[in-house]
């Protein structure tokens, strides 16, 4: 099932994403769903997210310069 | 062997293997001052709660049935995978689990309606960022709600405790007394209300088990105690096999 409004916990995960910002700049982030990063282009940083938790420190992101 | 961790490494290094034994800790589990903080949600019903250090989860479960969506931040990968699967398995669909430190929250200013946290501000490298972050996350009429070990004012009593504690787990960092609570927060932005204290009786080898301390360190505790003075013996409610009982405080803080 794709459509989010069905699945209350992907709407859940919609909604928090909105919230989320880059741990160091506080600037937006940049939801990529193939790499399965939030890009932060404020810090040059993508943060990784694993098993459907997106890790926000800093010395687990890569870097965008790489 | 030569570390070569900081501190924050440090404290996912203890605490990942021993996700597990924090999801079922009774200590960990139940306490009246779990339940003011289920009380304080009750009341408020949060439309976003934080668990600041969320460890086992059990202040994120707590709030769930309160609260719209809870997120559960710790900086352990292995906490987090186990607060989701018991988030799971009870049912409770609206926790949702991002990694990261609390001195650097990646969260938008007056982005939660309650911020809590539990048996985690002891570990914070950064106690006042973590506190100045907390402030910056909450709404304006929100309200945060700190519960953690507390220090007693008795300078002897306070070194035997960190003591004990840094032996138990190398990964701690300072039980605060309640005056340095009350006045951290008030430098953070928060107007911190009168505490509900209570203690806390620690059963030795539990105690122990759930660290998986190693017994060279389960050996200098030991003898530590033995030679306890009274002042610190009466303080600790020292028992014949080692149990003892300490300080805790759950503090509630509006924004200033």
């Amino acid at each position: 099932m794709t459509d989010s409004a069905a699945n209350p916990r992907k709407e859940i995960d919609r909604k928090l994403l909105e919230i989320l910002v880059c741990p160091l700049t506080k600037g937006p982030l940049r939801y990529d769903a193939a790499q399965q990063e939030l890009i932060s282009d404020s810090a040059g940083l993508a943060f990784p997210i694993r098993d459907g938790i997106p890790i926000m420190l800093p010395d687990e992101a890569r870097r965008l310069d790489d | 062997m030569t570390s070569t961790a900081n501190q924050q490494a440090l404290v996912a290094s203890q605490f990942g293997p021993r996700a597990e034994a924090y999801v079922t800790s009774a200590v960990h589990a139940q306490g009246e001052d779990l339940n003011r903080i289920a009380g304080w949600a009750a009341a408020r019903r949060p439309a976003r709660a934080l668990d600041l250090g969320c460890g086992g989860g059990h202040v994120a479960f707590a709030l769930s049935p309160h609260a719209d969506e809870v997120v559960a931040y710790d900086l352990s990968p292995d906490m987090l995978a186990a607060v989701k699967a018991t988030a799971k398995t009870k049912g409770l669909a609206n926790i949702v689990t991002r990694q990261g430190a609390v001195e650097s929250l990646p969260f938008e200013d007056a982005s939660f309606d309650m911020v809590a946290s539990r048996y985690s501000a002891h570990h914070w490298r950064g106690f006042d960022a973590a506190l100045t972050e907390a402030r910056r996350v909450l709404k304006p009429g929100g309200v945060a709600v700190f519960a953690d070990i507390t220090a007693p004012a008795d300078k002897l009593c306070d070194t035997w405790l960190q003591s004990v504690e840094l032996l138990r787990d190398p990964s701690h960092q300072r039980d605060y007394s309640q005056d340095e609570w009350r006045a951290a927060l008030e430098r953070a932005g928060f107007k911190p209300g009168s505490p509900y204290r209570h203690r806390l009786r620690l059963e030795f080898s539990s105690w122990l088990a759930r660290m998986a301390t190693p017994p060279v360190q389960a050996e200098a505790i030991r003898a530590l105690f033995a030679q306890a003075p009274v002042e610190v013996r009466a303080y600790l409610a020292l028992e014949a096999d080692n149990s003892f009982s300490i300080d805790s405080m759950v503090m509630e803080a509006c924004p200033a």
